[in-house]
């Protein structure tokens, strides 16, 4: 995927500091060593428990559109703004343009743990996958 | 918290209130008056804690490692039966982490975490107390812990349980609390630490100041571990409300994990 940006270094040790040593769903799902980066529209936006999930569609180097698809926490926690945007169920639309910043799946499957999330002016959505 | 402050206002102005025609300013879902009166009376005598409040897990820096998986940074020191059943069993979560959808912890099969392995779950807890019972309100899956200080003892009658029987006393301030009557079907945290039937886990629970909660956990387990497992945990009042989580969403959430794992490139 050429368009992914694979930061290590400064993102892996701020993780590190953040407290997110040990891997949340277990080592067999998510790459914590490894950050990417995706930008497209939003196709899904599911405001529900256990996790908010955000789907949306990018086109790969070879014109092919791949659907992106990342996790978040609970809607719980995101509605409390504990990470700055109060979120909501009508936060996202279908069509928005939103950045998706996570630690990838190990299998190379287009799915990230999500760390931060970018709308389409840049501005941070929430900084914290957790 | 409005309750809190109403404690500090002179009578001369409660009078004026009350002459006025205000009401006297409570906290939402405040018991009726003569509980509240039974509270003021033990609190007078040197007895008990308003510990009411939405409470949410703030944990000091050196516990961020651990803290949302564990109670330590290493597992307790195990019997063998212990470490037998830690080594087989299968946690999502922690260095040995599986997916869920391999997991053995019966926390995704939905089944209640026990105590005090509920502290873990990162949602927050409301305390509401009631002349007799101090409860504990968890926004996770709802569950409550009654904690009964009216002096009675543990039961003998009913089957084990998964959250035990927990039965509490005022020591000054701080709420001891003596659970027992586990069951063995849960884990002492989310990496698999094992426990038996005879799990005795106490806790003192204690206002640090207004705003912040401390509970020290002692869990004792001749046959699961080689010595008392001792922890902290600590809380900062919110002015949140317990919403709804329940467990079996989990179930939605395996279809999507699935999808992750089939992939094929």
């Amino acid at each position: 995927m050429k368009k992914l940006a694979v930061k290590c270094g400064a993102i892996a040790a701020a993780l590190l500091v953040a407290g997110q040593l040990w891997a949340h769903h277990g080592a067999g799902i998510y790459d914590r060593a490894q950050s990417v980066t995706v930008t497209g529209a939003v196709t899904q936006f599911e405001f529900v428990n256990p996790h908010v999930l955000i789907y949306i569609a990018t086109m790969d180097a070879d014109g092919r559109e791949v659907e992106w698809s990342g996790e978040l926490t609970s809607p719980n926690r995101l509605a409390r703004s504990m990470n700055g945007v109060k979120w909501h169920k009508d936060l996202l639309a279908p069509g928005d343009i939103v950045t998706l910043i996570g630690n990838p799946a190990r299998n190379g499957a287009p799915a990230l743990l999500l760390n931060r999330v970018l709308d389409g002016d840049g501005n941070v959505l929430t900084g914290t996958g957790r | 918290m409005a309750d809190r402050r109403f404690r500090l206002v002179s009578p001369s102005v409660l009078l004026l209130a009350a002459l006025l025609g205000f009401g006297v300013p409570r906290a939402p879902a405040q018991s009726p008056s003569g509980d509240a009166q039974a509270e003021e009376s033990q609190r007078a005598a040197g007895h008990g804690a308003d510990l009411r409040g939405v409470w949410n897990n703030n944990p000091p820096e050196a516990a961020l490692p651990f803290q949302i998986d564990s109670w330590s940074a290493e597992p307790p020191k195990f019997t063998a039966w212990g470490q037998g059943r830690f080594d087989a069993a299968k946690p999502s979560r922690g260095p040995r982490g599986v997916p869920v959808a391999e997991t053995d912890d019966p926390v995704y099969a939905c089944f209640p975490p026990g105590t005090p392995r509920i502290y873990l779950h990162p949602f927050p807890m409301e305390i509401v107390q009631t002349p007799g019972r101090v409860l504990m309100v968890f926004e996770y899956d709802h569950l409550i812990r009654q904690i009964y200080t009216d002096g009675r003892e543990h039961r003998t009658d009913l089957a084990p349980m998964w959250m035990g029987d927990s039965i509490g006393r005022w020591d000054g301030e701080t709420l001891i609390v003596e659970t027992s009557n586990f069951n063995d079907k849960t884990w002492l945290d989310r990496t698999g630490v094992p426990h038996s039937e005879e799990l005795r886990v106490t806790e003192r629970i204690r206002l640090v100041d207004a705003d912040n909660l401390q509970i020290d956990i002692t869990m004792e387990d001749p046959i699961a571990l080689a010595e008392p497992w001792h922890a902290q945990r600590f809380f900062r009042r919110t002015d949140w409300t317990i919403e709804e989580f329940s467990c079996m969403d989990n179930v939605n959430f395996l279809d999507y994990e699935s999808e992750i794992l089939e992939f094929d490139e």
